[in-house]
């Protein structure tokens, strides 16, 4: 019997779609042996973003020429929570990728990055990056999983405007947190905004409470991550001071939800006095959200009964776990070329600037140096003329942060933690009568239970 | 088509002979059956149908197999996963935001329903009622649906500030309310959701609730307007039996629907205050995106889908009566 046209047709669609579903897991070649090697590049500016795209794509063609063994494969991903296991399981993440700080460690632990250890011996960079900063990204047998690109101490961020309405001098913000108190009063009594605000949702409740934590002396996780420690005094201390100003004083308002969208945009609106954040919160408060930039002050995180340290903030590249030796020599090679040069050459650095400036990035905000102190003074130096920040308004955080210690974030299973912190946070914020000693406990056991997995 | 038009006089030859000759009677009906099959274009349609059928299989039915294989399994993506048995479902079953999820959820869906499910059924009627510019009333009630969810939340967000020059606030008090927190404390933030839920919801409802009205035959009002019925008794004694069968669809499809609460606790409190918005699905999401531990995600999707089936049967049983025609 001859095979009807129908037949024909709904074979060879059968047959196309087979074809797809088998092109769908087909991985894609590697030129392994060769000596040449492919990695693909994540962060590359959108569209939108016309300046720094065409500066980064520049960029990508001169590391090219200058290492013709090197092939670069640029992609616009960047990091975000919800897409990066989606991107793991597809096998679709970038060979190198920017993260914030507050993932290395979970990532180290759930073996989604790659061991740098050997790759950074190889290359000239293993020991030029900043150790104190590099500990983000180690783990606590002293391997490296992460270059850390930019890096900043959180600290005080605050509205001069409201301090110099409410009778209070912009150039002297609150050292301790009997001065928080007392400044936030005056602010919420004086102007009507809410003096002092806290993150409480969205796991950076948890986050800003272990800041505050570390500020009134207290850890979160002894060195190990196996026991959690934070149900004692300094956390109870800390949370006994938000509520005394939310309750007694009635100066954090009523909005007890924060997150980071919603806090920058009540401060920037003017609405918020102060709440703890590092310099870059700088951007989303002036580029994002329309704050004149003469009004952002920042100063060094305030601390309780001692000169007790701050958390780090900021980002670092990782490099996906499938990637091989060559791969991933390659890919410190990309980024130091790309990201660290500026401390090295003077006219990178003034080239990455401009581009910057030109887009209506913030240039110049202080943070703390990724690799030696040295370098960092001469990039500074040589970045002068293109800064468009408010230098003068980083001065009480630039005098404080730099002796200021760091403390990492709690070594395990850190967003669990955040995550039952939240709450207790929260509780602190919208009950007059929260039990403080019994909240924390509660915790402590919660997360107690998940350190074992 | 022509073929299948002759198909039924194909066997019955075949059956007469096959019962005279005993025990070559089942090979022989198979055989003649295939060809039969085969003459009527069978192969055709499988051919035809295979497309839809494999893109079904791997797109729908695929993550759906992942996913209960995945609730077994201890995977961080990149390497070989390894088998934990039932590992998952003890460490989801022991998390102690598990019972505090499901009573919210509960909650959420037994507000949801009442005060959200009668709504729609009642402006639908009385819609159904107006004579003339029928399409205003349609468009209005429809318009919060096109909304895409995420400006409407975060618009309801600014509405729902707890300020006192908040606006809902600022209206409480022209009528001398004092300010209400609203999403800042645990007794309101649920009953606030429910409210933006019910308002973006019910456009949907509303439209199919007018489709099935359409349905109901007009003579029957006459004849209880004969019979000096008035305006309650008739929806309650005809408008309402003529639609039960839509009104148990949607409540089922509602309670479904209203169990699988993500987007609104995510946008507008994260799950605050003190996890008294955290839902099973929000709770899944953190397992996933926030913690990484994909296990324990599929484990309670798994967990969530079949208290969802059981439900659903349970429903279909209960009601099959009442929803018969």
């Amino acid at each position: 019997m001859k095979p009807s046209r129908k037949a024909v047709v709904a074979a060879a669609s059968g047959v196309a779609v087979l074809a797809a579903l088998v092109g769908c897991s087909s991985s894609p070649g590697s030129d392994a042996g060769s000596g040449k090697v492919t990695i693909t590049i994540g962060n590359r500016p959108t569209t939108s973003d016309a300046d720094n795209r065409a500066y980064y794509d520049k960029q990508v063609k001169a590391f090219e020429k200058a290492n013709p063994d090197i092939t670069l494969k640029p992609s616009e991903t960047v990091w975000d929570a919800s897409t990066f296991q989606a991107l793991v399981a597809g096998g679709n993440l970038p060979d190198v990728l920017s993260v914030p700080f507050t993932e290395p460690q979970g990532l180290i632990a759930r073996k989604q990055v790659a061991d740098l250890t050997d790759a950074l011996k190889q290359t000239k960079l293993g020991g030029q990056l900043n150790p104190t900063v590099l500990k983000v990204a180690q783990d606590s047998g002293g391997h490296t999983y992460g270059v850390p690109i930019t890096a900043y101490s959180v600290g005080l961020v605050y509205n001069r405007d409201l301090f110099t309405k409410a009778g209070l001098d912009p150039d002297k913000p609150p050292a301790t947190w009997d001065e928080v108190r007392a400044d936030a009063k005056q602010i919420a009594q004086k102007t009507g905004a809410v003096g002092y605000a806290q993150l409480s949702t969205k796991n950076q409740g948890g986050w800003m409470f272990t800041t505050q934590t570390y500020a009134f002396g207290g850890t979160i996780e002894n060195a190990a991550g196996t026991k959690v420690t934070f149900d004692d005094t300094p956390s109870k201390d800390a949370l006994q001071a938000l509520h005394d100003m939310r309750w007694t004083d009635q100066s954090m308002g009523t909005t007890t939800l924060y997150d980071l969208d919603s806090m920058a945009q009540g401060f920037a609106a003017g609405k918020i006095g102060m709440f703890m954040s590092a310099p870059d919160q700088y951007s989303a408060s002036v580029v994002t959200n329309g704050m004149d930039p003469k009004n952002f002050g920042v100063g060094g995180l305030p601390q309780n009964g001692g000169d007790h340290g701050t958390l780090s903030g900021g980002s670092a590249e990782v490099v996906n776990p499938d990637a091989t030796a060559e791969q991933k020599v390659a890919a410190l090679k990309w980024i130091q070329f790309f990201y660290l040069t500026k401390y090295q050459d003077q006219s990178v650095a003034v080239a990455q600037a401009k581009a910057q400036a030109a887009d209506k990035q913030p240039v110049g905000l202080p943070g703390l140096p990724v690799m030696g102190a040295d370098q960092q003074a001469k990039y500074d130096e040589w970045i002068k003329p293109y800064v468009n920040v408010p230098v003068s308004n980083f001065d009480p955080y630039v005098k404080v942060a730099a002796d200021q210690r760091i403390i990492p974030e709690p070594p395990a299973q850190a967003q669990e933690v955040y995550a039952a912190l939240d709450p207790v946070v929260q509780a602190v914020l919208s009950d007059q009568n929260a039990d403080i000693p019994s909240l924390l406990s509660k915790a402590a056991t919660t997360v107690q239970a998940k350190l074992g997995r | 088509m022509v073929i299948r038009e002759q198909a039924p006089t194909v066997p019955e030859p075949v059956e007469h002979r096959a019962t005279t000759r005993g025990t070559a009677r089942p090979q022989a009906r198979r055989r003649n059956r295939f060809a039969a099959w085969y003459r009527q274009g069978g192969p055709t349609v499988v051919l035809f149908a295979l497309p839809v059928v494999l893109i079904f299989l791997y797109f729908s039915w695929g993550p759906i197999v992942n996913g209960l294989v995945m609730s077994l399994q201890r995977t961080n993506l990149v390497a070989p996963a390894q088998w934990v048995g039932l590992g998952n479902f003890q460490y989801v079953l022991a998390d102690p935001a598990l019972g505090q999820a499901t009573v919210n959820t509960l909650y959420f869906t037994v507000l949801a329903i009442v005060f959200g499910f009668p709504l729609p059924i009642f402006l639908a009627v009385s819609m159904a009622e107006l004579r003339g510019r029928s399409w205003i009333y349609t468009t209005l009630a429809y318009l919060p649906v096109i909304v895409p969810p995420v400006v409407s939340i975060l618009l309801w967000k600014v509405f729902y500030d707890s300020s006192a020059d908040g606006l809902f606030n600022s209206i409480f008090g022209l009528v001398g309310i004092p300010p209400q927190p609203w999403l800042d404390s645990p007794a309101t933030a649920m009953p606030s959701i429910v409210l933006e839920a019910t308002w973006a919801a019910s456009g949907t409802a509303v439209i199919i609730y007018l489709a099935a009205l359409t349905s109901v035959r007009t003579e029957l009002y006459e004849a209880a307007e004969l019979d000096g019925a008035g305006i309650w008794s008739r929806v309650w004694h005809i408008t309402l039996p003529q639609i039960r069968g839509v009104i148990l669809v949607m409540l089922l499809l509602q309670i479904i629907g209203t169990m699988q609460l993500f987007t609104e606790p995510y946008l507008f409190t994260g799950g605050g205050p003190q996890g008294a918005t955290t839902t099973i699905l929000l709770l899944i999401y953190n397992y996933a995106f926030v913690n990484g531990d994909y296990g324990a995600a599929t484990a309670l999707s798994v967990l969530l889908a079949a208290g969802l089936c059981v439900l659903s049967a349970v429903y279909q049983f209960t009601t099959r009566k009442w929803s018969t025609d």
